[in-house]
């Protein structure tokens, strides 16, 4: 009987020890391949090891044709770890362990003003100035390195796209339908949104329609401007304030609130994720979202794949004229590569954000990796049945460079709701405790907006708490 | 053959509480089996009928889209191994481990005893923030990153399943180990031999936990592997139906898919299931005590 | 040393076990804590700067309110996740016919292997204002105006206390089903000669019998009341923030979003001393260590 079971487990023992054989000689420790190569002084090792959220294959094998169509057009050895998700975790946890990347894809300014105060990242700013790629206009507008630079001026990331902003999506054919004209003026909204819920633009007999939904306070900055409130930090006379908890606030949400009492706005606002509110949009049950400039595209997209004959029509519009005729928009934040400071291939990092913005990067990064996702004969590109799946999007679906033009047209609407972009969205400033600021600030928002306290009330509220915990000075 | 612990009742009389008790796990069996039909349907529809805000119980628009997409872009053969081999292995281990420690535990006068409960008892209040980034230095110092074993180790052991077996094992009858040590036999045969044959409802939920558990684990392989040929299951299909909505990008996966790659992950346990529940269901075999 | 020679096999059984806690559990958290007397930074320099970081958990007002948030919620988990289990398996031990009793085990279990991404979409919408399943019923039923139920932070709570219960009561079921089934058939037949009717059988003989199991599941249930973390953070949203967001979510914030690390750490050992504290409390009152 001794021996029955000593066997068993000598069995299980031994069986454990070949999975950790097997496994540690096919598995590499891949951070001491990336070490030591510019310790050597000589050539620099044209390797990289490179971190990052969105740009890359959609799927594992795709990445390895991803890496291996980097060699191919700039001759570095590329692995690119893309994690599945709970991106802020990963890198928090490999950096703070010791490992070592070249280049590290962020898209939170807030996230890079803790690096760069932690003294985690190189100083980019020689290399770009001296970088005849980079500081052409025509590649990267000068004005929009501002958005990189911290507080002296240094500049510590390259842009890996164009970030765009969001604004008023509204259902272009419905408003055709009831006779209205875009809505320009908070009251015009208010007649628009309230035609909406009313008069049944799907035809569907069904009292089913709303005007409005969001997703919390994502994003109210379309209406917000009709009072010239802008979210987030806005600094006056070197003091820190928040806008949204000011007594100029009182009167828009009190708005917010009669739209949600008259049954305009969507009850299910506060619980609502983006993807909900997309889903209400695209399904007929919702009049007006707010979004992202590039979704314009995808709504319209969406619906006329499943539909060739549908009615359907996305419009970006301007946001709510505010009372000296100024609209605020929202640019969302950039998305960039950082080099950490302890990277081990820095030459062969700077060449990458060169190639990453001009033509071959920028090929690669939104149509996709040559004969797998889009084929070129003579100049013209055909996209393959795969490529049409990942929408021209390999992590750079818009980008700066104007010598760049992309073979295949915007889908319909984007390139209207990217002009408004241009012309009237501006940064969110997040200050360092911001996180902590904004779970007051739309706590007791959503609460006026909800109805369940009074606007004035809720704004007092807000304001008192964020004093004392020393989030704003006013 | 099947047993229940029916008191021995042999007449099939239903009474009212009989019918009440029936009705009332009726109810909260349709609320059980309300999320399971939603996904499932969700995973059967077409692409835009999917995004539709409502729970379906029925397939809208009938499709095997979802499917066929995870099908045609995702290698599953690959993860689907990783998987099996990190959670069959890792549940042997653990069981048969977190047993013999729940063994220990249950002799009434072993010196120490006090501080080993306390010694488990804590490990279970290890706060995982606090000790990611040294655990991946551990790993990392033994070259564990990247390989199979990681997964393997990770939560070899459990305080939870120790005290559960150690629970189970005091069920038996203290005096079948004191007359099998008057008869010659040692700790560990007492254990293999008589421990284990009879805690088998015990054992049996214990391996059922950990394998779930081990199946489902999301965290460590997605910090301790960047390799992606090392992913397991949950991790590689995550990695495919990432939602970057969060900024202006031209990529949608649509409901249906996302449901699909969740039935595509829990399938194996649906599976595996109703053969391990026999266990639950059997008594014990006591002829040992009659004597 | 007598005791070695004695109890020799026994130690040398629980060996393998004790040093992988020691590997993996106890160095790891004495790493843990040395961060949390550091200011750690991601690279370069980790100056030690003594009880800073704990000081700045302590004098955070957000910390004490998600700990408030924590021991009503979690308590709330605790007693339910206790009680709604026991019900439910005492009353399926009742059924008579097998595959009923097998299917309902099975069904009970199935949210469980769903994430709690799955359960918590569907219960968002399932509690929706407008088109929810449950707000509809409570109108045609009993007029009831629609509940905002996790928009508001009083119901918000019940929400986050009652779907955890729901999701996790068949994993708990079956702990007791596993247990109800190990106890011994003659016990029964001896109270039944003595004339025990159904309910005295339940109350007189499977109760105590399932004293053990009790006390580990309370036990064990009370070492992750402090860390829930899932439920929340799908079922939350700032509305009800400040009547919700638990402990770990404050951790999360800190050590990870905000990178603060070493504060992260400091917080995360404070909940490991409250759990500490409470299961002395628990283990104490359940006197779990004495074998019976």
């Amino acid at each position: 009987m001794k021996r029955k079971s000593g066997i068993l487990m000598a069995t299980l023992l031994a069986g454990s020890l070949l999975v950790t054989a097997c496994s540690s000689s096919g598995g590499s420790d891949t951070g001491k391949a990336a070490e030591g190569g510019a310790d050597t002084g000589k050539q620099p090792e044209m390797k990289l090891r490179i971190l990052s959220a969105n740009v890359g294959g959609k799927t594992p094998d795709e990445m390895k044709q991803f890496e291996a169509e980097i060699k191919r057009l700039t001759g570095i050895d590329v692995t690119i770890e893309k994690p599945a998700s709970d991106y802020d975790q990963k890198v928090l946890t490999v950096l703070g362990s010791g490992e070592k990347y070249d280049l590290i894809e962020l898209s939170d300014l807030g996230k890079l003003d803790q690096f760069v105060g932690q003294g985690a990242v190189t100083d980019l700013s020689d290399f770009v100035k001296g970088s005849s790629t980079l500081s052409d206009p025509k590649v990267i507008p000068t004005a929009e390195w501002d958005q990189l630079k911290d507080k002296d001026g240094k500049i510590h990331a390259v842009f890996t796209k164009f970030q765009g902003g969001t604004m008023p999506i509204v259902r272009k054919d419905w408003l055709d339908k009831l006779h209205l004209q875009e809505p320009k003026t908070l009251d015009e909204y208010y007649q628009v949104l309230k035609a909406f819920k009313e008069q049944d633009p799907d035809g569907n007999g069904k009292n089913d329609t709303y005007g409005l939904s969001t997703s919390g306070l994502y994003d109210i900055q379309g209406f917000m401007s009709a009072a010239g409130l802008k979210y987030r930090y806005v600094m006056k006379d070197g003091k820190r304030t928040i806008p949204y908890a000011s007594d100029e606030a009182i009167p828009m949400y009190e708005w917010f609130a009669k739209l949600v009492k008259e049954g305009i706005m969507d009850p299910n606002f506060v619980t609502n994720d983006t993807g909900k509110m997309r889903n209400l949009f695209l399904t007929d049950r919702v009049g007006m979202v707010t979004y992202w400039d590039a979704w314009v595209g995808m709504f319209n997209n969406l619906r006329k794949e499943q539909d060739p004959n549908t009615t359907f029509q996305a419009e970006a519009i301007a946001s709510a004229a505010g009372p000296d005729g100024n609209i605020l928009m929202r640019r969302g934040d950039p998305d960039f590569w950082i080099v950490p400071q302890n990277a081990p291939h820095v030459e062969a990092a700077e060449k990458f954000l060169e190639f990453w913005n001009s033509k071959d990067g920028i090929t690669l990064g939104s149509l996709g990796i040559k004969d797998v996702d889009y084929t070129e004969s003579g100049g013209q590109y055909t996209l393959t049945a795969e490529g049409k799946e990942h929408n021209m999007d390999h992590g750079v679906p818009f980008w700066y460079n104007e010598n760049v033009k992309s073979p295949f047209d915007k889908l319909p609407g984007v390139e209207a709701a990217q002009e408004l972009v241009k012309q009237h969205a501006t940064l969110e400033l997040a200050l360092p405790g911001w996180p902590d600021a904004e779970k007051i600030v739309q706590n007791y928002a959503l609460k006026a907006m909800s109805g369940e306290m009074p606007a004035a009330d809720a704004v007092k509220k807000m304001r008192e708490e964020l004093k004392s915990a020393n989030l704003i000075d006013e | 053959m099947m047993r229940h612990a029916n008191y021995g009742l042999n007449a099939k009389r239903m009474t009212v509480f009989d019918w009440l008790n029936a009705l009332f796990i009726i109810c909260l069996m349709l609320t059980m089996i309300i999320p399971f039909l939603n996904v499932i349907s969700l995973s059967l529809s077409s692409g835009v009928a999917s995004m539709r805000p409502d729970i379906i119980l029925f397939p809208k628009e009938f499709s095997l889209e979802g499917y066929r997409t995870i099908w045609n872009s995702l290698d599953l053969w690959r993860p689907f191994l990783n998987s099996t081999i990190v959670t069959v292995f890792g549940t042997l281990l653990h069981v048969l481990l977190s047993s013999l420690a729940g063994y220990v535990l249950i002799h009434p006068r072993v010196p120490g005893k006090r501080l080993m409960i306390t010694f488990i008892l804590i490990t279970m209040m290890i706060p995982q923030e606090a000790v990611l980034i040294p655990l991946y230095v551990v790993n990392k110092d033994f070259h564990l990153i990247n390989t199979l074993t990681v997964l393997v180790l990770s939560g070899l052991v459990s305080g939870f399943s120790i005290l559960l077996m150690r629970n189970f094992f005091m069920s038996i009858p203290y005096e079948i180990s004191e007359s099998a040590k008057i008869d010659g036999a040692g700790d560990f045969w007492i254990f293999a031999a008589i421990y284990m044959r009879l805690a088998t409802a015990g054992l049996a939920t214990v391996t059922l936990f950990e394998f779930v558990g081990r199946w489902n684990m999301f965290t460590a392989p997605l910090i301790f592997i960047n390799d992606s040929s090392k992913y397991t299951l949950q991790v590689a299909l995550k990695a495919m139906i990432i939602d970057s909505s969060t900024s202006s990008s031209n990529y949608l996966i649509t409901t249906n898919v996302k449901m699909a790659g969740i039935m595509i992950a829990i399938l194996p346990l649906i599976v595996i299931y109703p053969f391990v529940q026999r266990f639950f269901m059997k008594g014990i075999m006591l002829g040992a005590t009659k004597e | 040393m007598r005791a070695i020679r004695k109890y020799g096999v026994l130690y040398a059984m629980m060996l393998p076990v004790v040093i992988y806690f020691i590997i993996y559990g106890y160095y790891p958290l004495a790493r843990g804590l040395q961060i949390s007397f550091q200011d750690y930074k991601l690279m370069g320099e980790r100056p030690y700067i003594g009880f800073a970081n704990y000081a700045a958990v302590w004098h955070d007002p957000f910390f004490w309110k998600a700990l408030g948030n924590t021991v009503v919620i979690g308590g709330g988990i605790l007693v339910f996740g206790f009680v709604a289990p026991l019900v439910i398996a005492l009353s399926l031990n009742e059924v008579m016919t097998a595959w009923f009793k097998k299917t309902a085990q099975m069904l009970l279990y199935i949210p469980h292997l769903l994430s709690w991404v799955v359960i918590g979409g569907m219960w968002i919408f399932l509690l929706s204002p407008d088109t929810g399943i449950v707000n509809l019923v409570l109108h045609k039923v009993a007029g009831i105006e629609p509940i905002h139920f996790l928009a508001e932070s009083t119901w918000a709570r019940w929400v986050m206390i009652l779907v955890s219960t729901w999701k996790d009561m068949g994993y708990s079921c079956i702990l007791f089903l596993a247990a109800i089934v190990s106890i011994n058939p003659s016990l029964y037949e001896a109270a039944r000669m003595d004339g025990a009717t159904r309910w005295q059988l339940v109350r007189f003989v499977t109760l105590p019998q399932l004293k053990g199991t009790m006390k580990v599941i309370i036990l064990l249930n009370t070492l992750g009341v402090l860390r829930i973390f899932d439920q929340v953070f799908v079922l939350r949203n700032p509305s009800t923030s400040s009547h919700v967001d638990v402990l770990m979510m404050y951790t999360f914030q800190k050590g990870i979003m905000e990178m603060q690390v070493g504060v992260g750490a400091a917080a995360s050992f404070f909940v490991l001393v409250f759990t500490l504290i409470l299961t002395l409390a628990v283990r104490t009152l359940t006197r779990f260590d004495e074998v019976e």
